[in-house]
């Protein structure tokens, strides 16, 4: 690892630039933030602002071709992407990326977008609306391992760690001066200080313990479900809900194409069978399964973490008031009270 | 990933939600947001929003003009379909008269497609045929408030959800078909505010709402003459707001005077302590909403259900006030843009009276080109026309009446009929099929324009992608038409231009323009010199009639009961995966897996009787036609009912639907025939409409 002091941003940005297909998050005229390329002589300045949709779209496409099968043989239509840089992602975006590494990691097509990709993290000096990263341990500072370059704010100045090796070889060419460490003491003191700025969620790492004890009736999650309409928002906009489906698009004389696109567990289509058998036919089962998926120990095992990352774009955008916040707090208030006392933190 | 994104206007229902659309390098669609600060979507969509990339990159788009040469369609040029089309319509024109052609304009086009379709009918063709397909949702709406209160729109708005005390929802489903506005309402709920729900099924929000009033099909103005005599014997009433701002409470209060709920238990099937508390709770509240729905207006009594529900909120002065209102919750993303810009066949843009002297000179000057003065022909008029043979040529953008319009057969017969059609469409809809000529149209992210919502939000639309193929915007096309008819009167240059001169002949949009829309997310109307910031509550200091009118009406029973061949009652609803025809959501992979092509609802008591388990193929028949489909076994219908919705064309609802009437609006009472449901053999498959009509046993019934 390598640190560095930086005056001016726009030096690391239009050096990148140079180099790699430069993509950044950057606003609309309605204040709306959203990933965005930039053209290699076009810089804008870092904004420390969530995007609504995270970064999942750069490695596992909304929808994109698998193969396409011309009447004789099958090819297989694998992406060749320029090498890019994602310059600014925050650290909840970054613990998914981390996460859904993991879990494509036989992904040809996952792989194959995310081998071009340099990774610039950001820290996150305040907390944003929704978000909890420091309980689910995903922020607000980038974690090891989840980025090759971690940006931290130091009033007009930056501090540029350098974490891999991709790292210093994408800034060897800028011949920056290293910096003294305890410039990292004082990075630790600004994130520990954010932490301590986000707003009293007791609800949700006491209804994670719930969630996980087995006592959450089935009734509960049927109550709760009147309220999903299945429209996708929460597994759209979450960064690390990766299911999907596949169909064949009819070409001309004979050809198809294979397509794979986002899908949604809560879509009662989801894993119904063509004999109409159907697992999770309930609504209550679909939403349970969702937020088991999110937070149940058994996945704990498997990705060395929950998969929620914290970022609460969910409480956004559920048009049924069952966003993570919303949830919690009525798993802690309702759900399963009969098998034991209530907790009332919420 | 996205190289930019959009500001738009979610395409489907009439809420009007923000969305921002992405679109790549090459300028292809890739995916769609919502917009975090939209002053109603507030970075919520539903599913449909969700799919909008899907529902117009569809392979199947129509990307040139089409002729049809006996059974198939030939690509021409669209010099070539405009040629022909115009000498046709001329000829016709000649031969029979302007009131032979008409123009069927679309609740999702844009206010300046509409505005440029009624002009094109009533400056270049010379007739006041023109209509839409509010006919069939909300012209009782338009007529009933008229009445009552002198404007048929909402009259608060959306924002209004979380500011009020009670919400009544009538024979509405929001959280299917305005589902932004149904979570609004969930959350309402959730912080407090009181619910009731009216309404024969058990929908979504009556799972959560305390008070649900299970009525019988079509006894909703039994139900309101019995609350409004619970309120005015309680003395619930708003003494000073009646004295102030209505006339005709004592011949409201001597009309329901003996009706009790006692008296409406068996025409509703409810109790009276239900009706009783549904009256003392409205009444009660310091603020309380009115939303409804088609369960109010496709009745035969549409417009009276509509007055009832006006005398309702008047008398308990739930009306000119933050949190109050009748709030019809309109369907199509601009049917009330579309009502406005007077795609009707009685009114000018703005309501303004195609009979009345003073408008017909207005809009004559205004165009320099004398014009027809007497009301046009309805959409209904026009295929009974057609049938007849006395309406020979028609032209129709947006709409599929085919799957959407009641009595399917009847529909196709007419426009068979017809010497001229001409559909302008994104797909090769059924209707389409049967046109003479077929032309691309853009679709709303291809063209610029503005939406009107149902809270009278007139909204900013952008050109996101260019226009597939040669499609072209509906005001674009109609302007090449006019030229080639020889006329100069839909010469704009850009969208802007006609946006302007609609505002210059429409009082309540008069103060707005493009600017303007997009710094304040839209401005809804009346937007005057004196309100130039819009108008979000209507009526709070006085009627556009002055006085309101509480109008005395009787219950009147549906047209069509069940009997012994026809035991059950079928009525229509609609899924939130899916809007309209399904032509844009039916394009979704993951909406078209959610329903098989068709279901029909049906009570666990019902399907025993007849041996029918959840997902069997069932037959069902009407007086008018018949069709297979799937049975959806769930007591979220009651015992006698069945429900089935219209958005597929492989079980089109529509071959059964009656066609019986409102006598004031035409509207036809798509809520309640009687059908007979039976089961076909075990793992048989469902046929499609299509596939039964080819089948020789069945040809009795098409024909």
């Amino acid at each position: 690892m390598k640190i560095y002091l930086l005056d001016d941003l726009q030096h690391l940005q239009a050096h990148l630039a140079q180099d790699y297909q430069f993509h950044q998050v950057v606003t609309n005229n309605n204040g709306q933030y959203h990933w965005q390329q930039l053209a290699s002589d076009e810089t804008q300045p870092l904004v420390h602002d969530k995007p609504q949709s995270s970064a999942k779209g750069f490695f596992f496409a909304e929808q994109e071709s698998l193969l396409v099968f011309n009447g004789e043989y099958f090819q297989e239509t694998l992406p060749t992407p320029k090498p890019f840089v994602l310059f600014g992602v925050q650290s909840c975006d970054l613990t998914a990326i981390h996460y859904q590494d993991k879990f494509f990691k036989d992904d040809r097509y996952y792989q194959a977008r995310r081998q071009q990709c340099l990774l610039v993290g950001l820290d996150c000096i305040n907390p944003c609306e929704h978000g909890f990263c420091p309980t689910v341990n995903a922020g607000p500072g980038v974690r090891e391992e989840h980025a090759d370059i971690v940006l931290h704010p130091l009033g007009h100045k930056w501090l540029v760690i350098e974490q891999t090796s991709k790292a210093a070889e994408a800034l060897q060419a800028l011949a920056l001066i290293e910096t003294h460490w305890h410039y990292l003491t004082q990075r630790d003191l600004t994130l520990h200080q954010c932490e301590q700025k986000f707003p009293d969620d007791k609800y949700i790492t006491d209804g994670i313990k719930k969630l996980n004890s087995g006592t959450i009736t089935d009734e509960f999650w049927q109550t709760l479900a009147i309220q999903c309409r299945g429209c996708s928002g929460c597994t759209t906009l979450c960064p690390t809900c990766s299911c999907y489906g596949t169909r064949a698009i009819k070409q001309d004389n004979n050809a198809f194409s294979q397509q794979r696109f986002w899908d949604s567990c809560l879509y009662e289509g989801f894993q119904r069978e063509a004999s109409f058998n159907n697992p999770s036919a309930e609504a209550g089962t679909r939403v349970e399964r969702f937020w088991q998926h999110k937070f149940a120990d058994e996945f704990f095992t498997e990705f060395s973490r929950h998969s929620c990352v914290g970022c609460g774009r969910c409480e956004q955008t559920c048009p049924g008031v069952i966003g993570v916040h919303s949830v919690m707090k009525r798993i802690t208030k309702e759900g399963g009270q009969e098998n034991g006392p209530e907790v009332t933190h919420a | 990933m996205a190289n930019k994104l959009i500001n738009a206007i979610c395409p489907f229902c009439g809420v009007g939600c923000g969305i921002a659309l992405s679109v790549d390098e090459k300028g292809k669609l890739i995916g769609v947001e919502p917009q975090p600060s939209h002053p109603i979507s507030q970075g919520k969509l539903c599913d449909k929003g969700w799919s909008t990339a899907y529902a117009i990159t569809d392979k199947n788009r129509l990307t040139q003009p089409l002729k049809r040469i006996n059974h198939q369609f030939f690509p021409i040029s669209w010099q070539e379909a405009l040629v022909s089309i115009a000498e046709e319509l001329t000829q016709i024109i000649e031969y029979s008269g302007a009131n032979s052609v008409g123009v069927i304009s679309s609740a999702r086009a844009t206010n300046e497609d509409n505005y440029a379709a009624q002009k094109f009918a009533r400056a270049v063709l010379k007739t006041n045929n023109i209509d839409h397909c509010a006919r069939i949702c909300h012209s009782p709406t338009v007529a009933g408030l008229k009445q009552s209160l002198g404007s048929g729109a909402m009259t608060n708005s959306a924002k209004d959800i979380f500011d009020t005390d009670l919400i009544m929802v009538f024979g509405a489903d929001p959280t299917e078909n305005h589902s932004i506005l149904g979570g609004h309402i969930m959350q309402a709920h959730l912080n407090g505010c009181k619910l009731i729900v009216i309404d024969p099924r058990k929908i979504r929000l009556a799972k959560l709402a305390p008070l649900h009033l299970q009525l019988k099909l079509g006894s909703n103005i039994a139900l309101i003459n019995a609350m409004l005599h619970v309120i005015i014997k309680e003395k619930w009433y708003d003494k000073d707001f009646i004295d102030q701002r209505c006339e005709g409470f004592e011949h409201l209060a001597k009309h329901v005077e003996n009706i009790t709920p006692i008296s409406v238990e068996a025409i509703t099937g409810l109790k009276a302590t239900d009706i009783y508390q549904a009256a003392k709770q409205y009444s009660q509240a310091k603020r309380a909403m009115i939303f409804y729905g088609m369960g109010i207006t496709q009745y035969m009594s549409g417009t009276n259900n509509v007055i009832s529900l006006a005398n309702l909120a008047l008398i308990c002065g739930h009306i000119g006030k933050p949190g109050t209102g009748v709030n019809p919750l309109r369907g199509q993303n601009n049917v009330q843009g579309a009502c406005d810009m007077g795609c009707l066949p009685n009114v000018y843009p703005g309501y303004q009276n195609v009979d009345d002297e003073k408008a017909h000179e207005k809009f004559s000057n205004a165009w320099h080109t004398e014009l027809a003065k007497a009301p046009g022909l309805t959409s209904l008029g026009m295929t009974k026309g057609a049938l007849s043979g006395e309406f020979r040529a028609l032209i129709l953008f947006g709409e599929d009446p085919v799957v959407t319009d009641p009595d399917q057969n009847h529909v196709k017969s007419s426009l068979k009929n017809l010497d001229l059609l001409v559909v302008a469409e994104l797909t090769l809809t059924e209707t389409a099929k049967l046109a003479d000529f077929v032309l691309p149209a853009a679709s709303f992210a291809e063209k610029e324009g503005t939406f009107t919502n149902c809270e009278r939000r007139v909204q900013k639309l952008n050109q996101v992608i260019a226009p597939v193929g040669q499609a072209k915007g509906d005001w674009q096309w109609l302007q090449a038409l006019a030229k080639q008819m020889g006329s100069e009167q839909l010469n704009w240059s850009n969208s802007q231009d006609v946006f302007n001169e609609m505002t210059s002949l429409t009082p309540p949009y008069q103060a707005m323009n493009y600017q303007k829309l997009e710094d304040n997310y839209g401005l809804q109307w009346p937007c005057t010199d004196d309100s130039p910031k819009g108008t979000a509550i209507l009526h709070s200091t006085s009627f556009p009639i002055g006085k309101a009118r509480l109008i005395a009406v009787n219950h009147s029973d549906i047209d069509e009961m069940p009997d012994e061949n026809f035991p059950l009652q079928l009525t229509t609803n609609r899924l939130h995966f899916h809007y309209g025809c399904g032509s844009m959501t039916r394009n979704s992979p993951l909406l078209e897996r959610e329903i098989p092509p068709g279901i029909l609802f049906i009570n666990p008591i019902d399907a025993n009787k007849l041996n029918i388990s959840h997902q069997d193929a069932v037959s069902v028949k009407s007086r008018r036609g018949y069709l297979e489909t799937r049975a959806i076994v769930t007591n979220d219908v009651p015992v006698g009912l069945v429900s089935m919705p219209y958005h597929f064309k492989e079980a089109p609802s529509n071959q059964l639907t009656n066609t019986a009437q409102d006598p004031i609006t035409k509207m036809p009472e798509l809520k309640a025939c009687a059908v007979m449901v039976a089961a076909l053999a075990k793992g048989q498959i469902p046929k499609t409409i299509e596939q039964l009509q080819q089948e020789p046993k069945h040809e009795n019934l098409f024909t």
